[in-house]
């Protein structure tokens, strides 16, 4: 795509690949273990539990399921999309700057303090993991921030350093815990996307639509930055802010994506590449088909994921790597001279 | 003619090599082109980052269409400065329409939809600088010198009054050299911009330029030009012709040049010590 | 201007897209778990709770079990539905249950949250000790309304266990080391159920407390503890024999220890042995015969 965008050229690719994520997330919700007849579907819910389980595994099951696996993978896609626009580094992905170890150690915390939940209620994993994700992210851009002024190196290694640090701190809690509670950590991390309440579905969606209408926002702003710190602020864009804000609701929405389902590995480094190879480095564009793309390709990796091993699942993140793994080598031999990171 | 850009006693300096402009005073006047020249280090793109906004004068003050500078937000100086840097590859693929598009963005919403104003800014600045041809091509896969033509065009697709350029020349071939400083006095003379331009060729700025702020890079207080003694000042401004005088060449660049005249003009040629001498100077 | 605009817009999204979902799909109520209703399929997560129901005569009853109950045979036959650490939801629905019994670690427990909201009943166990089991039993009798048998499993339970407690009670403590890995070398600390079953069947770690639950040991720390036995977890059941041999060409290699010298290694294989079922008085016997051959009295 080489032409200079307009807002009607823009809506309608976002139009057509919504309706295609419709498709998919239908046809995926139609697929699994159990066989399911979209007539009996039809005739409503039973009055009581298991008269009509059809109707039961379809919309209590995997409707919620598909609706998580594509919040969570246009979260992750959109966040990857931002992160590598803002650290100008196509090997960038959501979990770069310690969003991963911190959500790991919220999790493992959640799971050793044996935190008691109300039995109907959330799952605590996913608040501790949420929680430690966020102060992670503010403790490395605070760092990246005191030495030097938003120095995109000094961020990265600040990432790194951090997510090594708390790395060793999550080996040693698992190290003490017992087996059951290491189990379920490792599974956590793994990546799954699980059927959860409507109220938990409801507000993550909220959010991650929220903060993902708020990065299209700023979607413009993204290309100038990515032409360098001096040319963008003579180009009038105050790139402190617009660094501030794209950095802190991409973290939002990728700590809301990974307290829903674990570290789901690719979607956030592989999806916005390929969707660059297609459709150019306008990030108005980028970003907004970037996510839907990467909603799409979670729920068919779910989809995967729950029919391959069948009664048994597995988690999704295996798919993703699976897939996602040499479709990235590809991508980098055939395109390698295109994808060059010099700055 | 009214002063478009005041420099005000400005002084500046890093951290901790110190102070690099000292007690700085010059004004460029509407619609004149001016070229900074200096030895390395002598603070050349330091005064253009100043210029542009980039960084804030430690002592004095800028004033550009008679308002300080840091009294316009950004995207209205923006509006009023353009600048063009030396060298840069983006690091995503975006094409030369959409790199000169983005030109525009001072004058856009949020989102960046160009309207017709926009479109015909960009579409004309391609035409001035050669550039339609490739509009569709990937920045990177462009010549040096069909680079920086980008780099002009964006800044004429930015519709300022004031040009500022950072060495707008220095990968070029003989003809980009001169194509681009043609360009650029053509923006001037038809379209009444204010260039500053830091360069280091003395030859092509003292046949296009209107002043000459040379640069010294020496420490003492500022004085005003005097004729031929050593002058232990840390700039001067002036005609090219004022400026550039084989002693004065000598003095701030520590090379000795050989002087020729086209018609009215001076122009000079280094004499390094392999230089082949021809009637003046002998060697060393 | 713009930065307000995009607040408002962010924040009208949360709020409405919330509330439109729940109101389409209300949170369902939950109530006070029914008293015993008549329950005719039942559906298992977990082994030790397989052998529970059948143990209390629920046999039949029993639809469909996790895919590692395999006690006693008939169970292996039942429909499975996905794994002990991932439960399949779908096939537990297709499977039309009554009821639905389920441990309560996260993955299990988000299942459990999952079939309520669905309606279905649920009836989530925490069995980490012998204790909880004897509560477990209790619950799944009230929620079966099979009381009676539960009581009685419960009594013949503790006492089983009473009568090994006092056959042992003269005797002395052997020190046990339980190895649960040999390479590196971890064995099982004072804070584990395996260090239960040892004081259990008359024996006493023969590591003292550590922060770790199954801390590795050095080589120094081994020689040094004074183990009398050695009880090494089994790798699965399959090659009980084969793993002896192994294990005692293992062991070999410190021929100073105790437990070496007197030929006192015993490969054991802990999830079946000592599941907290109600078989495990009968494991909790073996291992006590490994530590005292010389205990008389068979059950």
């Amino acid at each position: 795509m080489t032409q200079v965008l307009t807002a009607k050229s823009l809506g309608i690719r976002i139009t057509f690949c919504l309706a295609a994520l419709a498709v998919v997330m239908c046809l995926c919700a139609l697929m699994g273990s159990q066989k399911v007849s979209l007539r009996k579907v039809f005739t409503g819910p039973g009055s009581s539990p298991g008269e009509n389980i059809d109707y039961e595994i379809l919309v209590g099951i995997r409707l919620p399921r598909v609706i998580l696996a594509a919040l969570v993978g246009a979260a992750l896609a959109c966040s990857g999309v931002v992160l590598q626009a803002i650290l100008r580094n196509p090997l960038a992905d959501p979990y770069i700057l310690g969003i991963s170890s911190g959500a790991g150690l919220g999790a493992i915390a959640a799971v050793l303090s044996g935190a008691t939940w109300s039995f109907w209620g959330g799952s605590p994993i996913a608040a501790f993991a949420f929680v430690g994700a966020i102060i992670t992210v503010w403790l490395v851009w605070l760092i990246g921030r005191a030495t030097g002024k938003s120095q995109i190196t000094n961020l990265l290694l600040a990432g790194v350093v951090i997510n090594a640090f708390l790395s060793a701190v999550i080996m040693f809690l698992t190290s003490i815990a017992r087996s059951d509670q290491v189990h379920s950590t490792i599974f956590w991390l793994m990546g799954n996307i699980t059927e959860k309440g409507p109220s938990a579905l409801g507000v993550s969606a909220g959010c991650i639509l929220a903060g993902t209408v708020g990065l299209f926002g700023v979607s413009h702003r993204l290309n100038i930055l990515s032409l360098g710190e001096q040319e963008a602020k003579s180009l009038g864009v105050d790139t402190a802010k617009t660094q501030i804000v794209a950095f802190a609701l991409a973290a939002f929405i990728t700590a809301i994506a990974v307290s829903l389902s674990g570290l789901v590995g690719f979607v956030g480094l592989v999806v916005p590449h390929g969707v660059r190879l297609v459709c150019g480095p306008d990030h108005r564009q980028l970003l907004p088909i970037s996510a839907i793309i990467g909603g799409a390709f979670l729920v068919a990796a779910d989809t995967l994921a729950r029919i391959i091993v069948a009664p048994a699942q597995l988690p999704v993140g295996v798919i993703t790597a699976i897939a996602g793994g040499p479709f990235f080598l590809v991508l980098l031999a055939r395109h390698s001279r295109k994808i060059s990171w010099l700055k | 003619m009214s002063s478009i850009i005041e420099v005000k006693n400005v002084s500046f300096g890093y951290f901790p090599q110190g102070s690099i402009l000292q007690e700085v005073s010059f004004d460029v006047k509407v619609g004149t082109f001016l070229s900074i020249a200096g030895p390395n280090g002598a603070g050349k793109t330091t005064l253009l980052n100043l210029l542009c906004g980039l960084l804030r004068p430690q002592a004095g003050s800028i004033m550009i269409e008679a308002a300080r500078i840091q009294s316009y937000s950004p995207r209205r100086l923006a509006q009023k400065i353009a600048v063009v840097r030396q060298e840069f590859v983006p690091v995503f693929d975006f094409t030369v329409a959409e790199v000169v598009s983005m030109a525009r963005t001072p004058y856009l919403g949020t989102f960046g939809f160009d309207g017709k104003i926009d479109r015909e800014a960009v579409s004309q600045a391609l035409e001035a600088t050669d550039t339609a041809q490739f509009a569709m091509r990937p920045m990177k896969n462009l010549s040096g010198g069909e680079r920086q033509r980008v780099f002009i065009a964006r800044a004429l697709a930015q519709n300022t009054a004031i040009m500022l350029l950072d060495e707008p020349t220095s990968f070029l071939d003989l003809r980009h050299q001169v194509h681009i400083y043609d360009l650029l006095k053509a923006a001037q003379l038809e379209k009444g911009k204010t260039i500053v331009a830091i360069t280091h060729d003395i030859n092509l700025a003292a046949q296009y330029c209107d002043e000459i702020l040379l640069l010294t890079g020496r420490r003492p207080a500022k004085q005003r030009p005097g004729n031929g003694t050593e002058n232990p000042a840390s700039y001067f401004i002036g005609k090219a012709k004022d400026i550039f005088s084989p002693a004065q060449i000598q003095d701030v660049f520590g090379v000795r040049v050989f002087t020729g005249k086209v018609g009215n003009e001076n122009f000079f040629i280094p004499l390094g010590r392999f230089a082949k001498d021809s009637g003046q100077a002998n060697s060393s | 201007m713009n930065k307000l605009w995009w607040l408002l817009l962010t924040i009208v999204c949360l709020a409405g897209a919330g509330f439109l979902i729940l109101r389409i799909f209300p949170d369902q109520r939950p109530n006070a778990a029914a008293p015993a209703t008549v329950v005719n399929r039942i559906v298992s997560l977990a082994p030790n709770l397989t052998e529970i129901l059948f143990a209390l005569g629920l046999g039949e009853k029993v639809v469909a079990v996790s895919s590692d109950s395999d006690y006693p045979p008939e169970a292996a036959n039942k429909n499975k539905v996905g794994t002990f650490w991932q439960p399949n939801t779908e096939a537990i629905i297709a499977s039309k249950p009554d009821l639905v019994i389920t441990e309560c670690f996260e993955q299990q427990k988000s299942v459990a949250v999952t079939l309520h909201r669905l309606g279905y009943r649920v009836l989530p166990l925490k069995i980490e000790s012998i204790e909880a089991m004897l509560t477990a039993i209790k619950d799944i009798g009230d929620a079966t309304g099979t009381q009676n048998r539960a009581g009685q499993l419960d009594e013949d339970i503790t006492n089983r266990l009473d009568n090994l407690q006092s056959k042992l009670a003269a005797r002395n403590k052997i020190k046990v080391l339980w190895v649960v890995q040999t390479e590196p070398l971890r064995v099982a600390g004072r804070n584990t159920f395996l260090n239960e079953f040892i004081e259990l069947a008359g024996g006493q770690n023969a590591i003292g407390p550590t922060i770790q639950q199954y801390p590795p040991l050095s080589t120094e720390e081994l020689l040094a503890c004074g183990a009398q036995a050695i009880i090494q977890s089994a790798m699965g059941v399959d090659n009980i024999p084969e793993q002896q041999q192994a294990a005692e060409k293992f062991w070999g290699k410190w021929p100073t220890l105790s437990a070496v010298k007197n030929k006192r290694i015993y490969v054991i294989d802990p999830d079946t042995t000592l599941r907290l079922g109600p078989r495990l008085c009968q494991g909790l016997d073996l291992v006590a015969h490994c530590l005292h051959p010389d205990m008389d009295g068979h059950e």
